[in-house]
C-alpha cells in the first residue's frame, strides 16, 4: 500500500506521514511459538491461516480454514505461489448488465474487484494490485482504457507465479518502460531526442526502482544521472489506432543515439541497457525488497533479515517468487496475532467482505465505497500511489466502511429463525460474515447488544441479525488484519 | 529531495518538445500527474480517550437515543432543553463531552475562526492582480502576450483589468475576479470586498500578490508540503493549524478543525489534538437500515487496545471519534441555502457546508478546503478564469451568509495556493510552475488593501518572481493577530518579517 519512495535501508523515506504511520514496531513472538521460531514446517494455527490469508489474499474463507489449520506454513505459501490465476463462477454484473469495463470508468473497476472476488487463488490478484499500486497508472490520464486492462495483465504475470515461475522484477521493469499505459502517463511517448522528457526517468528510479536516497541519507542518483537516462528511454511511442490492440514502438530515428552519462560512466545506453543499469545499482535491492516487504507485514524488517532477503533476491536474478515465499513466511508477518496490527486497506476491506458474505458484483457499491474509502482502483492519487498505513482511517472514511457493510446487508435476504436464542442469533451472525477476528471485549459487548435485543417479531429478529453482523464486520476490529 | 529544480527541468523539456512539434496538448508533467492529491495527507492523529462503555444498548432493544443526545440534536434544532438530565451518572463520559460542546452551542462562541481555502495546482496570481504600471505593464505583455489581460475592459477577445484603488494606479484585477456584467457577473466579487483599499469599513479584503519563500522549489510536493507544514521541511509530520491545535486547542474536541473532504488537509495534521473530516452531511451516522448504531459503535471503540498496535489503537479512536462528530452534526441535515453562491461548484457547496458547521457552535476554530484546478501548463485563460469568477463570487456569498448568520466578525478567510508561476508563459497558452503565488485574506475583521507588494515583472535569472512576502509573514500574522498564540512556537526559522503594506500599516486585522 504505502509507498511513496520507500528506501534502501529498511525505513521509508516518507517521514512526512504523522507520528506511528507504519514505524510500528511489534517483535513479539506469536504465542504458540514461545520458544520456537517460524518456518516451513510450522503447522499452522487458525489464527496463523487467518493471517497468512488476510495479508495475502483478501481474508481466509471457511475452505481455507479447514484446509490449511494444522497444516504447514510451507505448504500453504507453496499453493499460494503455485496456482495459477482462476477464477469462481460467472463474471459480475452491474444491474444486470454485463460489465462494460471500456464503455465506462466503473465497470473498468468493478471488472477488476469481481476479479478479485471471484478469484481462486486469492494471492494473484492481491499480488497484482500491489504492482499497480507500485507503478500506479491512473485512468485521469490514461485512453483508452484498454491500456490499463492490458497493464494489468502485465501485472498479473508477475504474480501469477504457477504461469510465470520465474518472473523477474528487470523483465518486469524493461515491459513497463515500454507500456503503452506507462508511456501514455508519465508522457514517455513524447520523449524524443533532441527535447528528452524527464518524467519518467525520474520517477523510474525516485518511486519505481531505487528511492530518492539510501539508508545513510545520501542521494541514489543526480539530476545528470535523471537527464541522460532520459536520453536512454527516448524514442518510443504508442499506435493506438485500434483500441483493442495499442501497442508501443521504438522509431530509432528519435532515439537519442549517442554517449550518455549516467552513474559516471558513459555508454550509448538504449532503454533496455538504462533498466538493466539501475537495476544493478546497490540501493535497487533493498528498495525493492523493502517496497514488497511493507505490503505485508507491519513492522519494519531488521538489518540481518533486510540483508539476507536482498541476498536471495540478488542471486536469484531479482527472481519475485522467491522473495514472495521468504516474506510470507517471515516470523513478523505473523506477530500480534492475538491483536491484528495492519489496517485493511479499502481494497482487501471491500473484496474481503463480500467473499465473507458470499457476494458477487451486480452494482456499483464495490466501486463507490472504494471511492468513498479513498482507493478506487485505477484512479490512484498520485503516481506514488496511495499513502496507504493507518491514513486510510479517518472520521469520513470509517463512516464510508461502515455505510458500505450497512448497503450490502440491506440487500441481502435474511432469514428470520424463530425461537432463536441470543446466543444462536450472535452464532448465526458471526458465522454469515466469515467469522473474521473479534477482541473477546468486542465479542462480549456485541454478545451483549444481541441479549439486550428484542426478539419477539420476525422484524426485530432480523433487525438483530443486521445489527450483529454490522458490528461484528464493520466495527472498529474488522479495519485491522 | 531535489526534484524541485528537476521537476522544472522536465516540464521545460517537455514543453521545449510541445514547441517544437506545434502542438497545443493540455498534458501533464510527472510532477503535475502525480500532484493532484498529495494535497490530503494522513488524516486525525486519534488520541481522544474513547470513554469506556460509553453507551450500552441495542438499537431497537432498549429505549434511545440517551437523553443527552437528545438533547443535543433538539438543542441544535433550536428548542431548549434542560441540560440536568444530561449528567446521567451511567453515560458520564461521553455526555461530559457532548454537554461540553452543548454549552458552547449555548454561549455562542466569540471565538476567532480560520477558513483555510487551497486552491490545488499553483495559481498564476499575476494574471490575478496585474502590474499595470506603464513600465510594468510592458514587460508583463512582453512576456506573457499570449494569455495577457488588456488594460480596461474586456473585449476583442480579450480579458480586461480594473484598477485596485489604493495601490497608486499600479495594480489592476482581472476581470473575472470583479463584479458585474462582463466580468464575474454577478453583483459581488473580490472588488466588493476590497472596497477602497484603505483598510477602513468595506475594505475587507487584504492581498498579498506574491507571497511564497526561497529558493523556489518548482514542485508541487515539495511546495505543498512547507505551505502546509509552514516550515521549508518536507519532513514534517504536523501541519502550521495542526501545531496551533496541539497547543491553543481542544484536546477532546475533533469538530475543532474540519477539513471539508474525505481526507484530511496535511495543513491540520497533528500530533494529538483530534481533527476531523466531513464530505457532506448527508451520512453522517453509523446508520443501518432501520437504526443509528452509534451508541454500540462507541461502545466498541472505547474498547482499550495495546497501544502499541497503531492500527487497532487507531482504528477505534477513529471510530469513537466518528461517533463523537456525529453526535455533533447529526443535527445539521440542512446545508446552507443562502443566496449567491454559484451554482454546481463544489467551492460553493464546501463553503455552505463550512457556514452550517460553523454556526452551530461546535467549537470549530478551523475549516480547511482544498478546491480547483490550477496547474494551467496550457489553455490558462478557459481554465483559470471561469474559477476565477467562481471564486471571487463565492467568497463575497461566504461573507454574506456569515453576516447573516452573526458570525462573520469571527471569520478570516485565506486562500492561497503552492507556488505562483512562470512570468514568461509558454506556447501552449499556459505558463509553468513558478513562484510568488496569490495569498488573500477575506473578512470585515480584515485590514483591507494591498497588504504587500507586489515584486514587479523583473524575474530571476529563471524567469520566476521574487516573492516579496515570506508565507510564514502571513501565517505569524494569522497567529498573533487572530487565533491567539505565540507564532515562534508554532512556527520554526522565525520570527520572520512583519506585514508591510503598501500604505505603510504593519498589521493584518483592523
Amino acid at each position: 500500500m504505502s509507498k511513496r519512495a520507500p528506501n534502501s535501508g529498511g525505513q521509508q523515506t516518507n517521514k512526512r506521514e504523522p507520528v506511528g504511520v507504519r514505524h510500528h514496531r511489534l517483535h513479539r513472538p506469536p504465542a504458540e511459538l514461545a520458544g520456537g521460531r517460524i518456518t516451513a514446517s510450522t503447522p499452522m494455527s487458525p489464527e496463523m491461516v487467518d493471517r497468512l490469508f488476510w495479508r495475502a489474499g483478501f481474508g481466509p474463507t471457511d475452505a481455507d480454514r479447514q484446509q490449511w489449520t494444522g497444516n504447514t506454513l510451507g505448504a500453504a505459501v507453496e499453493w499460494l505461489l503455485s496456482t495459477p490465476a482462476a477464477y469462481s463462477g460467472t463474471p459480475g454484473t452491474d444491474q444486470g448488465a454485463a460489465l462494460d469495463p471500456t464503455g465506462n470508468d466503473s465497470d473498468l473497476v468493478l471488472s477488476w474487484v469481481d476479479q478479485m472476488n471471484r478469484s481462486i487463488n486469492p494471492f494473484v490478484e492481491r499480488m497484482t494490485f500491489f504492482w499497480h499500486e507500485h507503478w500506479a497508472n491512473s485512468r485521469e490520464s490514461v485512453s483508452p482504457p484498454q491500456l490499463l486492462m492490458t497493464q494489468t495483465e502485465l501485472f498479473r504475470r508477475y504474480a501469477d507465479f504457477a504461469t510465470h515461475p520465474k518472473a523477474n522484477f528487470a523483465d518486469m521493469a524493461y515491459a513497463v518502460t515500454i507500456d503503452p499505459s506507462m508511456l501514455r502517463y508519465l508522457t514517455g511517448e513524447l520523449n524524443v531526442r533532441g527535447a528528452p522528457n524527464e518524467n519518467y526517468a525520474r520517477e523510474f528510479m525516485e518511486l519505481f526502482t531505487l528511492g530518492v536516497t539510501d539508508a545513510a541519507g545520501k542521494p541514489n542518483y543526480s539530476q545528470t544521472d535523471v537527464e541522460q537516462l532520459a536520453k536512454a528511454f527516448s524514442g518510443w511511442q504508442i499506435n493506438d489506432t485500434n483500441p483493442n490492440n495499442v501497442y508501443s514502438y521504438f522509431t530509432q530515428s528519435r532515439w537519442y543515439d549517442g554517449p550518455k552519462l549516467v552513474f559516471g560512466e558513459f555508454s550509448n545506453l538504449t532503454a533496455a541497457d538504462a533498466v538493466k543499469l539501475v537495476l544493478t545499482r546497490r540501493a535497487h535491492a533493498p528498495f525493492i525488497v523493502n517496497a514488497i516487504w511493507n505490503e505485508f507485514i507491519a513492522s519494519e524488517p531488521d538489518a540481518a533479515t533486510l540483508k539476507a532477503l536482498t541476498h536471495l533476491y540478488t542471486t536469484s536474478g531479482m527472481q519475485i517468487r522467491p522473495l514472495m515465499q521468504a516474506i510470507l513466511m517471515q516470523p513478523q508477518l505473523f506477530e500480534s496475532l492475538d491483536e491484528p496490527d495492519m489496517v485493511k486497506p479499502p481494497i482487501v476491506y471491500v473484496v474481503g467482505a463480500m467473499r465473507a458474505m458470499g457476494l458477487k458484483i451486480t452494482d456499483t457499491t464495490a466501486s463507490d465505497y472504494l471511492d468513498g474509502m479513498g482507493e478506487l482502483p485505477y484512479f490512484p492519487p498520485t503516481v506514488a500511489g496511495w499513502e496507504g498505513g493507518v491514513s486510510w482511517l479517518n472520521t469520513d472514511t470509517a463512516l464510508a466502511r461502515f455505510s458500505f457493510i450497512a448497503t450490502l446487508l440491506q440487500d441481502t435476504k435474511i432469514k428470520d429463525v424463530q425461537g432463536e436464542t441470543a446466543a444462536e442469533a450472535y452464532a448465526r451472525a458471526y458465522a454469515a460474515v466469515g467469522s473474521p477476528w473479534l477482541a473477546p471485549a468486542t465479542q462480549a459487548k456485541i454478545m451483549h447488544f444481541g441479549a439486550a435485543a428484542q426478539s419477539s417479531t420476525p422484524d426485530t429478529r432480523i433487525n438483530r441479525q443486521i445489527t450483529l453482523r454490522a458490528l461484528i464486520l464493520a466495527g472498529p476490529d474488522a479495519q485491522v488484519m | 529531495m531535489s526534484e524541485a529544480t528537476q521537476g522544472n527541468a522536465a516540464s521545460e523539456q517537455f514543453e521545449q518538445f510541445e514547441r517544437s512539434i506545434g502542438e497545443v496538448h493540455a498534458l501533464r508533467c510527472a510532477d503535475c500527474a502525480r500532484s493532484d492529491s498529495m494535497v490530503e495527507g494522513v488524516e486525525p492523529t486519534s488520541r481522544v480517550p474513547i470513554p469506556p462503555e460509553a453507551l450500552a444498548g441495542f438499537p431497537d432493544g432498549v429505549p434511545r437515543p440517551p437523553v443527552g443526545r437528545q438533547s443535543r440534536r433538539r438543542f441544535l434544532l433550536g428548542s431548549a432543553v434542560g441540560m440536568a438530565s444530561i449528567y446521567s451518572a451511567a453515560h458520564l463520559s461521553w455526555e461530559s463531552v457532548w454537554d461540553a460542546a452543548a454549552a458552547r452551542a449555548a454561549t455562542p462562541a466569540a471565538e476567532t475562526i480560520l477558513v483555510s481555502i487551497y486552491l490545488n495546482g499553483g495559481n498564476d496570481g499575476l494574471n490575478a492582480i496585474v502590474p499595470v504600471s506603464q513600465a510594468q505593464y510592458a514587460g508583463y505583455m512582453a512576456q506573457r502576450q499570449n494569455i495577457a489581460r488588456v488594460l480596461g475592459p474586456s473585449g476583442g477577445g480579450k480579458v480586461g483589468t480594473t484598477v485596485m484603488p489604493g495601490t497608486g494606479g499600479t495594480l489592476a484585477f482581472a476581470n473575472p475576479l470583479v463584479s458585474g456584467t462582463g466580468n464575474n457577473g454577478a453583483p459581488v466579487g473580490l472588488d466588493t470586498l476590497y472596497g477602497d483599499g484603505s483598510g477602513g469599513a468595506g475594505s475587507d479584503l487584504a492581498i498579498f500578490p506574491a507571497a511564497d519563500y526561497q529558493p523556489a522549489n518548482l514542485s508541487h510536493f515539495e511546495s505543498r508540503d512547507y505551505w502546509f507544514a509552514g516550515a521549508l521541511d518536507d519532513q514534517m509530520a504536523t501541519g502550521w493549524l495542526g501545531r496551533w491545535l496541539d497547543r491553543y486547542g481542544s484536546s477532546t474536541n475533533p469538530l475543532q478543525a474540519v477539513s471539508i473532504n474525505s481526507t484530511l488537509s496535511k495543513s491540520i495534521l497533528t500530533d494529538t489534538a483530534p481533527v476531523c473530516a466531513i464530505s457532506n452531511l448527508s451520512q453522517t451516522n453509523f446508520q443501518l437500515p432501520f437504526a443509528n448504531a452509534n451508541p454500540q459503535i462507541a461502545s466498541l471503540a472505547g474498547i482499550a487496545a495495546n497501544p502499541a498496535n497503531l492500527a487497532l489503537t487507531r482504528s477505534r479512536a477513529t471510530y469513537g471519534e466518528t461517533v463523537q462528530m456525529s453526535h455533533e452534526v447529526s443535527g445539521l441535515n440542512g446545508v446552507s441555502t443562502a443566496p449567491g453562491y454559484p451554482s454546481n461548484s463544489d467551492l460553493s457547496s464546501n463553503l455552505q457546508l463550512a457556514a452550517t458547521l460553523l454556526s452551530a457552535g461546535l467549537g470549530t476554530r478551523i475549516v480547511t478546503i482544498d478546491w480547483g484546478s490550477f496547474d494551467t501548463h496550457g489553455d490558462q485563460i478557459s481554465s483559470q478564469d471561469p474559477q476565477f469568477a467562481v471564486l471571487s463570487q463565492a467568497l463575497a456569498a461566504f461573507k454574506a451568509d456569515l453576516i447573516a448568520r452573526g458570525l462573520e466578525q469571527n471569520v478570516l478567510t485565506l486562500v492561497y495556493s503552492e507556488f505562483g508561476r512562470r512570468i514568461g508563459s509558454n506556447d501552449s497558452l499556459g505558463t509553468d510552475h513558478g513562484a510568488g503565488g496569490l495569498v488573500m485574506v477575506s473578512g470585515s475583521s480584515v485590514l483591507g488593501g494591498l497588504a504587500g507588494e507586489h515584486p514587479g515583472v523583473q524575474g530571476d535569472e529563471n524567469d520566476n518572481l521574487v516573492p516579496i512576502t515570506d508565507f510564514r509573514t502571513v501565517y505569524q500574522a494569522l497567529i498573533s493577530e487572530w487565533l491567539g498564540g505565540d507564532p515562534a512556537a508554532i512556527l520554526p526559522d522565525g520570527p520572520f518579517p512583519g506585514i508591510a503594506r503598501y500604505d505603510g500599516g504593519t498589521t493584518l486585522v483592523k
